[in-house]
């Protein structure tokens, strides 16, 4: 009990005697004691960083916490895996971070330094310089790859299964701004129902009757007409589909297309647009009007640290600022940098970016093969809140708005798709707002080109909004439409910016430029069609022995502005791992009485609808009747829509 | 069952050395006013015990390290909103009471600005002599009271010694930092009182909004 710890320092403290010089707490001889004054800690801010893992042995070594790997590792660790996680860089999130300003700057010099495989060309601007552009880095969460969630997606069930997102806010997210013919159009909003965005009062007679007819072939028609009319056009333009099927308009095809279903390309095929529609329309209505959220503090970056959070829950064990230097595959040794030695039994997964010297050349080779796409990010936290584009202004936190192919003065081919967020979001400070942009356009100058000029429509369109222009424009709002309270100071939506000559500039804090590489098809085809040929995850990698398949290479994270497809490839290398999917985080929480419990609102004690919470979220309004079972048009296995385990999910 | 007032959710996260008695403390704070000794289910995301200070109905969710410490790995989402910390180490180790100045010094840069924190010397139990008496067994006690004083008055912490072997002083630790916490903060950032400001709460949401739009196609 009362030994020296200067005698044992191993044992009992959890940084060695090498390490540092012992403070006089510890070489207070025990017997004798006497109030001492603590030395003081310089150089001991961290003292944990340096000590060397002291596992013997583990099942999975996942390298990268990013997005997937996270899921990886808490579905891995929930179903008996024992996992170890480390990450490169001393922050968790990997491609998928959510970053301050001060670490996305050195983020930019590594990218530029070719420390990150798949990130090139990263530019940061901060104007003045931080001496006058006053920031605090901290203020800010800055996602490397920003994503929104649908409310019928696989991702928010999972989440509400494992309890993940009890970790985390969501924030609704309902507004969706179309550019067209230099202007910019909102038609959904906080207060749109399902139907009025087919009802738009400013519509005729007889495209709204062609709308309701196509809402209702999505949303009712029987399955078995929905999937023989879709299968007559099923590679062919959307565009084609909806002009001679439907006989809608341009102006609704856009809206249809780009904002209702992101689509990027014209081209994008009959098939996979129905499923990107249906996916929007079938997501209103499960926790209100909006179709969709947004995660608070930062999207992939913060639901990447809950699930880490969970995985270590169910015993996995963490470690940053690790990398893993070699692996004998015979003995099945890992090596990592801080020295420890560790016997891997199954696996190791390892993430595009954290690819370890030794295997640099095997990578290369499996990925040789593969097509891969850009995406070309550009990233601006402005000084504005942005309230006008938010409606309500009091709540919504975020908005979308997408340029449609063509619609920009550069003639672009593909659409570019941005997340506005605000300080009331947490990603920055109140009063401020961040413009994440991004386009799959594969001319990477021409990508910049486009990301440029929508930041210029932009920026236009907020300060021809500013007061004392208001008088211009007003007559231009349909105050009554929306139903709600016009907003006097509010957004001129529906004005043209063609004659608007601004006189300043939107003041901005900080602009980040990047390109990133993945081998993941835009129309995600390759994730839910995988296979050794087309994936990178489905690649057995050689490591010398035979037999011997123990390496698994992730993918970089896609150009979806969605989850979409997240889960799947997840699910994937769970069943490389365990053999089977079956299991995947099946896991039987016992306390469901408990959290019920605790939930009841002590003023509404009659509160016990744990039927109609079930029902909200996999109901996602009417999924059960309507599902368009992605399998069934076409025979395919686009199931990237399907409720995750709806039978398994309670609350 | 009812309750004088809402009860008011106060995120309060654990903080310290391996071993120094984090988990054991708050288990034994969460079973004390459970009626059974129930075993905390693993897997909860984080532990929660109401706690009725006067009038005031306070709730901690209370966030375990889940070992991510171990190797300095805590996440920024630990950190984020909490209210409240508890930084323990213990008495019969020096190593420990270092390592909690490291944690204070953690949560004044992570951690909002007016977190309440508590420091707590644990394993009291240990220095206890056995005849219930006040005195102290020799030797075994490595950091003083004073010590303990001293961080915390410098950092403008709360200060208890606890045991949560015997539950001494465990409660007051949890009411010391209710009394501390203001009203408004905890009511502003309490998770029930958000609803109205665009934050979707998952698991309670469907109860008010799920029955009209349920029938809603």
């Amino acid at each position: 009990m009362a030994t020296p710890i200067s005698s044992t320092p191993t044992a009992t403290s959890s940084f060695s005697k090498r390490e540092r010089r012992q403070s006089m707490a510890e070489r207070r001889p025990s017997t004798s004691y006497t109030p001492a004054v603590i030395p003081h800690l310089a150089g001991l801010e961290t003292p944990q960083e340096m000590s060397p893992l002291k596992l013997e042995e583990c099942d999975v070594v996942i390298i990268g916490t990013g997005l997937s790997q996270s899921i990886l590792a808490a579905a891995l660790a929930w179903q008996g895996t024992q996992v170890l996680h480390i990450d490169n860089n001393h922050y968790y999130g990997d491609s998928s971070s959510c970053l301050t300003i001060d670490q996305l700057k050195k983020w930019c010099v590594d990218v530029n330094q070719g420390k990150f495989n798949h990130f090139k060309d990263a530019q940061i601007y901060i104007p003045g310089g931080k001496r006058s552009n006053k920031y605090t880095s901290r203020d800010y969460g800055i996602d490397l790859t920003p994503k929104i969630m649908f409310c019928q997606s696989d991702l928010l069930s999972l989440l509400i299964q494992s309890r993940v997102y009890r970790y985390l806010e969501f924030q609704s997210l309902a507004n969706f701004h179309v550019f067209e013919n230099d202007d910019f159009k909102q038609k959904i909003t906080n207060s749109t129902s399902k139907h009025d965005i087919f009802t738009d009062k400013t519509l005729s007679l007889i495209t709204k009757r062609n709308l309701m007819k196509f809402l209702k072939f999505i949303l009712i028609e029987e399955e078995h007409v929905r999937r023989a009319l879709v299968k007559q056009y099923s590679n062919r333009p959307i565009h084609e589909f909806l002009t001679q099927e439907f006989k809608l308009e341009e102006s609704q095809i856009n809206e249809l297309v780009y904002s209702i279903g992101l689509c990027n390309k014209q081209e994008t095929t009959t098939k996979e647009a129905v499923i990107r529609i249906r996916r929007f329309l079938s997501s209103f209505d499960c926790y209100g009007k909006f179709p969709c959220m947004t995660s608070k503090f930062g999207g992939p970056g913060e639901i990447s640290q809950g699930f880490c959070r969970s995985a270590a829950v169910a015993g996995t064990t963490y470690k940053l600022s690790t990398t893993m230097t070699d692996f004998d595959p015979v003995s099945k040794t890992a090596h990592f940098s801080d020295g420890s030695n560790i016997k891997v039994n199954e696996k190791i997964i390892i993430s595009p970016t954290q690819i370890p010297k030794f295997l640099v050349p095997s990578y290369q080779k499996l990925t040789e093969s593969l097509p891969s796409y850009y995406i070309t990010r550009l990233i601006t936290v402005v000084k504005r809140d942005c309230k006008e584009w938010m409606d309500p202004p009091q709540s919504a936190s975020a908005a979308i708005v997408v340029f449609p192919p063509h619609s920009l003065p550069t003639d672009n081919e593909s659409a570019v798709q941005v997340i506005i967020q605000n300080g009331d979001s947490g990603v920055c400070p109140e009063g401020q707002s961040i413009w994440y942009s991004h386009t799959c356009e594969q001319d990477l100058a021409r990508a910049k080109r486009d990301l440029e000029c929508a930041f210029e429509k932009m920026e236009m369109a907020l300060l021809r909004g500013t007061p004392g222009t208001i008088p211009d424009v007003l007559d231009d709002i349909d105050l009554f439409s929306a139903g709600t309270t016009p907003m006097a100071d509010s957004f001129k939506l529906g004005s043209s910016l063609a004659n608007f000559m601004p006189k300043e500039k939107v003041e901005i804090v900080c602009k980040v430029g990047y390109v990133q590489q993945t081998y993941i098809n835009p129309d995600l085809s390759n994730v839910f069609k995988a296979n050794p040929n087309n994936s990178i995850t489905c690649k057995k990698v050689p490591t010398g022995v035979d037999d011997e398949d123990m390496i698994i290479f992730g993918n970089m994270p896609s150009s979806e502005l969605s989850y979409d497809g997240i889960i799947t490839n997840v699910k994937q290398i769970y069943a490389r791992v365990t053999g089977t999917d079956d299991d995947f985080f099946d896991v039987d929480f016992e306390d469901d009485d408990e959290e019920m419990q605790d939930h009841q609102q002590p003023q509404q004690p009659q509160v016990n609808q744990s039927g109609q919470v079930l029902g909200g979220i996999v109901g996602g309004g009417r999924m059960d009747e309507d599902a368009i079972d992605e399998d069934v048009i076409e025979d395919d296995s686009d199931d990237d829509h399907k409720p995750f385990g709806v039978d398994q999910m309670e609350l | 069952m009812s309750y004088p007032t809402p009860a008011t959710s106060v995120k309060l996260v654990l903080l310290g050395e391996a071993a120094v008695g984090k988990s054991s403390l708050v288990l034994r704070f969460v079973s004390n006013d459970f009626q059974e000794n129930k075993e905390p289910t693993i897997g909860a995301a984080f532990l929660t015990q109401k706690c009725t200070i006067g009038e005031r109905t306070i709730k901690y969710e209370i966030w375990d390290t889940a070992g991510q410490e171990r190797f300095a790995s805590l996440a920024p989402m630990y950190y984020r909103n909490a209210q409240a910390a508890i930084v323990v180490y213990d008495i019969t180790k020096p190593a420990s009471f270092i390592k909690a100045r490291h944690w204070v010094k953690e949560l004044h840069e992570q951690a909002a600005k007016d977190i309440t924190i508590a420091l707590v010397g644990n394993k009291y139990d240990l220095v206890q002599d056995d005849d219930e008496g006040q005195g102290e067994r020799e030797g075994v006690r490595k950091v003083s009271v004073e010590e303990g004083q001293n961080l915390a008055a410098e950092e403008g912490l709360l200060f208890y010694e606890t045991s949560a072997k015997t539950s001494y002083n465990v409660n007051d630790v949890f009411i010391g930092i209710g009394n501390k916490i203001p009203e408004a903060a905890s009511l502003a950032s309490s998770p029930e009182q958000n609803n109205n400001e665009g934050r979707i709460d998952l698991s309670t949401n469907a109860s008010s909004n799920g029955n009209r739009n349920l029938c809603s196609c």
